[in-house]
């Protein structure tokens, strides 16, 4: 094969299968894809070097940004390092509206993902469906935090407001599964869908592992993580992890949808104990001269696109000396590098599209 | 072959009930949506005692308070009621006015008498 022969082609930056602007340098031979290099960092906002300039109660707002689909599960980071190093307990009336409106955020991220994936493969009308459930909650989140999509209701020790108003979420929950159903009707068993996920994009444990992948891809490859079982917020809860051992594209998608049956069951049990707590305690904060004491602060969440992590290093100042952040995106992204490796080009789109990659937690 | 036709038709006909369902998108400049009561827009402020924490805890640095001026800058807001939330005399209130588009950038720059809190742009 001669040199001359070979074609370099960018995907992106602005193709609207990258959810953000990715770009992807791929040397192709033909139709087959012989090298990816993937280009971030479009988006970047400086959002570590920012934890440095601002204080933590002026940074909290600001960390729903990260992933704008799943902000709460950031601002939960941000609330649980600085309740670590403070050791502050939470009510439990606090601990279960946070697993609500996280379980809440994740099936709406889930919801967008199957909607823009198969998107991604050409299918517009399931986008709508997906975004008009998705709207419901994003109503509520309206309804309870003031805003749809940069909620900011977690504080720390609390959250910002009660949760008054449970009803509409009741009422989702119970429409929801009928949704799936439709789901399921209109993309399961589609031929096309099936032969356009159904091996393509092939994750192996151990690749995963290496690459430090995490959350659905890692569970849809076979491997039993889900951090949500060792979680404090979600001890008392009953539910499975699901893992599926397909490995491809397509049971990523299967695990996704699964998955928002997973967390509506965590939901409904929380609404449940929500009922019988009914004192919400919050931490008193000041807000000025709000210090960490000194040390390294560091926790975890299951985000909808892994492990998301939040380190803090303090020198008993009243802004962090240094703060980061582990996403799951970044290593998804990583990723393409070996696993479109050998892929023809018109899979690219379905594979990169089935890990979920979102470019704001990527570039951060 | 006839899986594949039947798994066809059954999406075809899942998608086919939508197209006689209501419509569910807002028809929005022409019917207005009114927000939930907390809903976080444009701040209004009234009776403040200038005790300068709102200038602390917002991460933007929209707020600067003078003699007698509280100017909030609604080119910085990023409308994330840090300000509301931490004020001790719940002086700023986060209102339900959401159509803030103007033809010049000056008039994003709210001015309060800090007595009065009327708005004096
Ligand atoms: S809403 Fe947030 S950004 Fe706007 S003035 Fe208040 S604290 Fe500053
Ligand atoms: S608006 Fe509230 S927080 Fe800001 S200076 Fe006035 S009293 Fe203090």
């Amino acid at each position: 094969m001669n040199e001359a022969s070979l074609l370099k082609l960018n995907l992106g930056p602005q193709h609207p299968s990258t959810h953000g602007v990715l770009r992807l340098i791929l040397e192709l031979d033909g139709e087959k894809i012989l090298s990816c290099k993937p280009d971030v960092g479009y988006l970047h906002r400086g959002m570590e070097k920012m934890a440095e300039k601002l204080s933590y109660i002026q940074y909290l707002p600001l960390v729903d940004r990260i992933d704008y689909l799943a902000g709460f599960f950031y601002s939960e980071l941000l609330c649980r390092t600085v309740e670590n190093a403070l050791e502050i307990e939470l009510s439990e009336r606090v601990k279960i509206i946070r697993t609500i409106m996280l379980e809440l955020n994740r099936i709406a991220s889930h919801l967008l993902w199957i909607g823009a994936f198969l998107m991604d493969l050409g299918a517009v009308s399931p986008f709508f469906y997906t975004f008009r459930e998705r709207e419901i909650i994003l109503k509520y989140f309206e309804k309870i935090t003031g805003q749809r999509m940069m909620n900011n209701y977690f504080v720390f020790g609390g959250v910002r407001r009660d949760l008054f108003d449970t009803k509409d979420i009741e009422e989702f929950l119970s429409i929801l599964p009928s949704k799936i159903k439709d789901y399921e009707k209109i993309i399961d068993r589609n031929p096309i869908f099936i032969q356009r996920t159904k091996n393509k994009g092939i994750l192996d444990p151990e690749t995963a592992i290496n690459g430090g992948i995490t959350g659905v891809n890692l569970r849809a490859s076979g491997i039993n993580f889900d951090l949500r079982k060792t979680d404090y917020l979600y001890k008392d809860y009953d539910f499975t992890p699901i893992v599926l051992d397909g490995k491809d594209a397509y049971s990523r998608y299967r695990a996704r949808v699964l998955e928002l049956s997973e967390s509506s069951k965590i939901i409904k049990q929380a609404l449940e104990k929500l009922k019988q707590n009914t004192e919400l305690r919050q931490a008193p904060v000041k807000p000025i001269g709000f210090k960490l004491p000194e040390g390294e602060y560091y926790s975890q969440i299951e985000a909808p696109r892994g492990l998301a992590s939040c380190y803090i290093k303090s020198t008993r100042e009243e802004k962090p000396y240094r703060l980061k952040w582990r996403t799951g995106s970044y290593y998804s992204v990583n990723l393409l590098r070996k696993i479109l490796k050998g892929t023809y080009l018109n899979d690219a789109i379905a594979i990169a599209g089935s890990l979920d990659i979102i470019l704001p937690e990527v570039d951060k | 072959m006839f899986n594949k036709i039947f798994g066809l038709l059954t999406s075809m006909s899942t998608v086919f009930k939508h197209l006689f369902k209501k419509p569910v998108t807002l028809e929005y400049p022409e019917k207005k949506i009114i927000p939930p009561e907390n809903f976080r827009g444009k701040p209004y402020v009234e009776n403040c005692i200038k005790c300068m924490t709102c200038t602390k805890v917002c991460p933007t640095g929209a707020i600067t308070i003078e003699e007698n001026e509280f100017n909030i800058n609604l080119n910085k807001c990023i409308f994330c009621g840090n300000c509301a939330y931490y004020c001790p005399v719940k002086a700023i209130k986060m209102s339900r006015d959401y159509e803030l588009g103007v033809s010049n950038k000056e008039e994003l720059n709210l001015v309060y008498d800090i007595k009065r809190g009327s708005d004096n742009v």
